[in-house]
């Protein structure tokens, strides 16, 4: 029944995002997984599209923070403010807290900024003027990113992208798609998505995702694939431990999204991409080769011989 | 990213720069093995060596980048190929073999580039090391060459694996080397000892040992060295120090100066040689047994007690004896030799005087040293019969004020004379000279014996006890025929120097101070510091087992060992013994191998799957090595008709069913392991019978 549910969040989506059923799957992969999701695409794909239809669907509060050069921490996190009625500081928070946080363009920000909402991401709450605030849960937040060599941003350091779970780029739409969003634009206009659970729902969905099993076998195939990362020489940030705990969790939510109740190679396959290309860097300093890091590391590790 | 190209430089920097330590530990190891054979290899050669060395230090350190081209080193090969062909013309096989194989090495150090190279010169290396021990196989050279071999194995892991800690390739080479060790120890045990296929070298050794004829005049200070000669382990209780004669050489030829080994004998022992005939004296009385490891010598004389006769089977078989009583093996001693002898030292040297004897011991020059013959003619005249005329003679060296020196001075014309009445200071050979002549021209058949005299005892508890004789214990003496005993042994030396025979050379030299007196660190100098000579002691000690139980082990020690391990020698025990050895071998091996083996083997339904991948894959579709089974399993049913992908689907499901679903949860897995198996199993054979029709269909069609 949960299922059911699951598959109607992304039927939802697919109808506002046409053709793009794998990226829309890995999204949901990634909030199942309980991690912060990285899109790094050109401006016109469909980011905020994405994360919007994401929030509605799942039933999220949803919050979105344009980044600039010049936002600053206080901007996103909130302030105090001398209330003269009152006699006191009052708390004002900022557009951070809600459940779903749709950081945009998070590489125009200055590394301060970013480093504010990084810093919020990993521990879940916000500390201000000596106060600690949790931040409400789920907590997420959807980070978009345009390619880094586009002018006036700040590239993520690699440090600060391992906290993101998983990046996924949106990519063109086929011809088909996007001629049937043409006409769904030209037609009755904007589509509207309907909420097809609660957060009780949701979260009962992610609890079941981390119960997914995952066999000593599998986990010896996730364990090759890290070892290799880091005794090869193609590779010179290898995989970190807590890219192999993202890898484990993010499959776990994948095979739970393709309704299996146990990971088999092809789970973890098909989280692969998402979960290690941002955490790869080449050895080599041939840019050539940069974009199939995670596809080297795939095709060399033999899922079944052990 | 200058940043980042830098930290990628810096590794890959740091990985040429581990290979190249490797490369630079392979030249230092070829330089230290081709030196350790500094007396077979070339000078030209070692010159060569040297210079690949240098060129890789060059590139080591930077000072160089380019390797010498490949034209250069086929020159350079060339006219080394000429060079050595022409040196090695006359050298003989084995001496051109090694220097072929330094010289190899050396180019190839000079032209390596590729791994490859690299590995060809360690597996040269270590061949290197083998022909080390055809010249060498001394502890201390045994310790080097292990060394040498580690260093290799080391350099070898450096090389092909230059990321990883050196720590850790430490680790790994001395387990393996420990690993290896007992399986050496029993190859060396019970592999068979073939006696070398090459000729040992023969001439180069020609300085130690004893010479085959002496001039004592004309020396003015015995050289003296305190290497070792030979060692003997009694069985029993040793000969006290007065009895340790040791003979070797007998010289019968005297000209006024020089006394050598007679032609005449020279031939007989050629003719003995060549027929293998014995020489075998009827001795009777108490014996000594005892064991001898001579030195290697480049002669073929041997050492024993007086009259002595060789025992054991390896003995009679190697060692003859001329009717002189010398023994000598057929080949000249290129090698330590062990052999086993037994000695009557109150043996009655009854044996008949033949009249070439007789002839050859009486012969002595008719002009020189005119003072001597007048002064034995004189005493003959006085004492007509034989012992007394002796008595007299020997009465000579008492009476006077002899003096036992290794300082004499040189006396080139009459040295007799001088000796006699002027001098009358000189060594064991000047007595010896001078009382066989003496005795000569007196009528008495007599000659000289050169041999050692003494050595140094060695008790240890529980052990039997040996003796250790050195080169400076060399000695002579006279023998003299007398028609009741036969040959008769006197020492003129023992006269004048009781302590050179009863405490040794050491003791008579303490006032003289020559002991040794060129060879100043010689650490048989040093007795007088207690731990010295403890330490002396032990390295001797330490030098004697190794050649006992390590050199000297040859087809009959191990015939022995067998022997003690089975009784008795049956072809069936020997086979048992063989079948034991191969098994225990392969026991260690599978020490090794087998836990790895089950560790990689895989479980049953890994290897069922694997059956049904393999069954597939030799229709053509090869799995793309990452790809994963349910991929796959896609991929099968796209491409092959029901009957092939069908159970071949089954399969895919109970493997992913029983690798990676939760077995322990019962509410999934309705089927036990063991059904799942058999249901593998099943439909194992059904893709096979698919796979077979299907291409039978394939072929109908076509």
């Amino acid at each position: 029944m949960l299922h059911n549910k699951l598959a109607m969040a992304i039927e939802q989506s697919c109808q506002v995002l046409i053709g793009k059923q794998p990226q829309i799957k890995l999204a949901l992969t990634c909030l199942l997984a309980n991690g912060h999701l990285l899109i790094e695409d050109l401006p016109g794909m469909g980011k905020t599209t994405l994360s919007h239809t994401l929030a509605k669907v799942l039933g999220l509060e949803y919050s979105r923070i344009q980044f600039t050069s010049d936002l600053l921490p206080a901007d996103m996190l909130g302030i105090n403010i001398f209330d003269n009625n009152e006699q006191s500081f009052r708390f004002h928070p900022g557009p951070i807290f809600n459940q779903l946080v749709l950081a945009d363009e998070i590489n125009r920000a200055s590394p301060k900024t970013q480093s504010a909402l990084l810093e919020a991401m990993e521990e879940r709450q916000v500390s201000l003027d000596g106060e600690t605030r949790p931040l409400p849960s789920p907590f997420f937040v959807i980070g978009t990113q345009n390619p880094s060599h586009q002018s006036g941003t700040y590239p993520l350091p690699e440090s600060q992208l391992d906290r993101f779970l998983m990046r996924i780029q949106l990519g063109y739409p086929d011809k088909e798609a996007e001629k049937s969003m043409l006409k769904a634009q030209l037609g009755d206009g904007q589509h509207t998505v309907k909420t097809v659970m609660d957060i009780a729902e949701f979260i009962e969905l992610q609890v079941k995702a981390s119960q997914v099993h995952a066999s000593d076998e599998l986990l010896n195939y996730i364990l090759r694939l890290v070892t290799f990362s880091r005794e090869s020489n193609q590779f010179a940030n290898p995989l970190s431990p807590r890219a192999t705990k993202a890898l484990l969790s993010s499959a776990k939510a994948w095979a739970f999204i393709n309704n299996r109740d146990f990971l088999i190679p092809e789970d973890v396959q098909a989280v692969l991409s998402s979960v290690a290309e941002h955490r790869l860097r080449s050895a080599s300093s041939d840019f050539s080769t940069q974009g199939s890091l995670s596809k080297i590391l795939l095709e060399s590790i033999d899922p079944i011989a052990a | 990213m200058s940043n980042k190209q830098n930290l990628e430089s810096k590794k890959q920097h740091s990985l040429q720069s581990s290979k190249n330590i490797a490369l630079l530990l392979i030249a230092a190891t070829l330089v230290l093995i081709s030196f350790s054979l500094f007396s077979t290899v070339l000078t030209w050669i070692l010159l060569l060596v040297t210079c690949g060395t240098v060129i890789r230090g060059a590139i080591y350190f930077k000072y160089y980048k380019h390797l010498p081209s490949i034209r250069t080193l086929n020159l350079l090969a060339l006219l080394s190929i000429l060079g050595l062909i022409y040196s090695a013309l006359n050298a003989g096989l084995l001496f051109g073999m090694v220097n072929l194989l330094v010289l190899a090495c050396a180019l190839k150090l000079m032209q390596m580039r590729s791994q490859k190279d690299v590995y060809q010169l360690i597996i040269s290396l270590f061949f290197l090391i083998g022909c080390g021990f055809i010249f060498n196989q001394s502890i201390g050279f045994s310790l080097f060459y292990g060394l040498m071999s580690l260093v290799i194995l080391f350099s070898l892991a450096c090389y092909h694996a230059p990321s990883i800690a050196v720590q850790k390739h430490i680790k790994t080479i001395s387990v393996l080397s420990l690993q290896a060790f007992p399986i050496g120890l029993l190859m060396f045990l019970v592999l068979p000892q073939l006696s070398p296929l090459w000729h040992t070298p023969k001439a180069n050794g020609a300085s130690t040992g004893l010479s085959e004829q002496i001039t004592p005049g004309d020396i003015a200070a015995l050289s003296q060295s305190s290497e070792l000669a030979f060692r003997a382990t009694f069985e029993n209780i040793p000969p006290i120090a007065q009895q340790r004669y040791w003979r070797a050489i007998v010289m019968e030829d005297f000209d006024g100066k020089t006394w050598k080994v007679h032609q005449y004998r020279q031939k007989m022992r050629e003719l003995q040689l060549k027929t293998k005939q014995q020489f075998k004296p009827k001795l009777t009385g108490p014996y000594f047994d005892y064991t001898v490891i001579a030195e290697p010598t480049f002669q073929s004389w041997l050492f024993a007690l007086d009259l002595a006769q060789p025992t054991g089977p390896r003995g009679s078989r190697n060692i003859l004896q001329s009717s002189d009583f010398q023994l000598f093996s057929q080949q000249p001693l290129a090698n330590k030799f062990q052999y086993e002898v037994r000695s009557y030292p109150n043996a009655l040297s009854s044996q008949t005087l033949t009249l070439a004897d007789k002839r050859v011991n009486l012969q002595v020059p008719e002009q020189g040293n005119k003072k001597t013959r007048d002064w034995v003619s004189h005493l003959r005249s006085q004492f007509p019969d034989n012992p007394s005329f002796i008595q007299a003679i020997l009465r000579h060296f008492v009476d006077n004020p002899f003096v036992y020196t290794l300082r004499p001075e040189v006396m080139l014309v009459d040295p007799i004379d001088r000796f006699l009445f002027d001098n009358q200071a000189g060594f064991c050979s000047h007595y010896a000279s001078a009382l066989a002549y003496a005795l000569r021209l007196g009528g008495i058949p007599s000659r000289i014996v050169t041999g050692y005299q003494g050595g140094e005892l060695i008790t240890n508890p529980g052990d039997s006890a040996y003796l250790s004789v050195y080169q400076y214990d060399a000695h002579a003496w006279v023998e003299s025929w007398s028609d009741t005993t036969g040959w008769q042994r006197i020492d003129p030396t023992a006269l004048v120097s009781p302590d050179r025979i009863e405490y040794g050379l050491r003791q008579a030299m303490l006032e003289e101070g020559s002991f040794l007196a060129d060879s100043p660190f010689a650490l048989a100098r040093l007795t007088n510091i207690a731990w010295l000579n403890n330490i002396r002691l032990f390295l001797a000690d330490l030098d004697y087992n190794w050649s006992r139980w390590v050199l000297g082990f040859n087809s009959q020690t191990q015939r022995d060992l067998f022997k003690s391990i089975l009784g008795k020698l049956t072809p069936e025990r020997l086979s048992m013994l063989g079948l034991g050895i191969v098994l225990i071998i392969a026991l260690l091996l599978s020490l090794f191998f087998v836990p790895h083996w089950l560790q990689n083997r895989g479980s049953t339904t890994q290897r069922l799957y694997l059956k049904a991948l393999n069954a597939i894959e030799k229709t053509g579709t090869q799995r793309a090595t990452w790809q994963g089974p349910n991929a796959f399993n896609q991929q099968i049913n796209e491409h092959y008709p029901t009957i092939v992908s069908e159970p071949f689907t089954h399969i895919t499901q109970l493997y992913l069913r029983l690798s990676y679903q939760n077995i322990q949860d019962t509410s999934t897995s309705v089927l036990n392991v063991k059904q799942c198996h058999r249901m593998m199993r099943r439909y194992l054979t059904q893709l096979k019978t698919g796979l077979l029709k299907a291409d039978t269909n394939r072929i109908k069609r076509t």
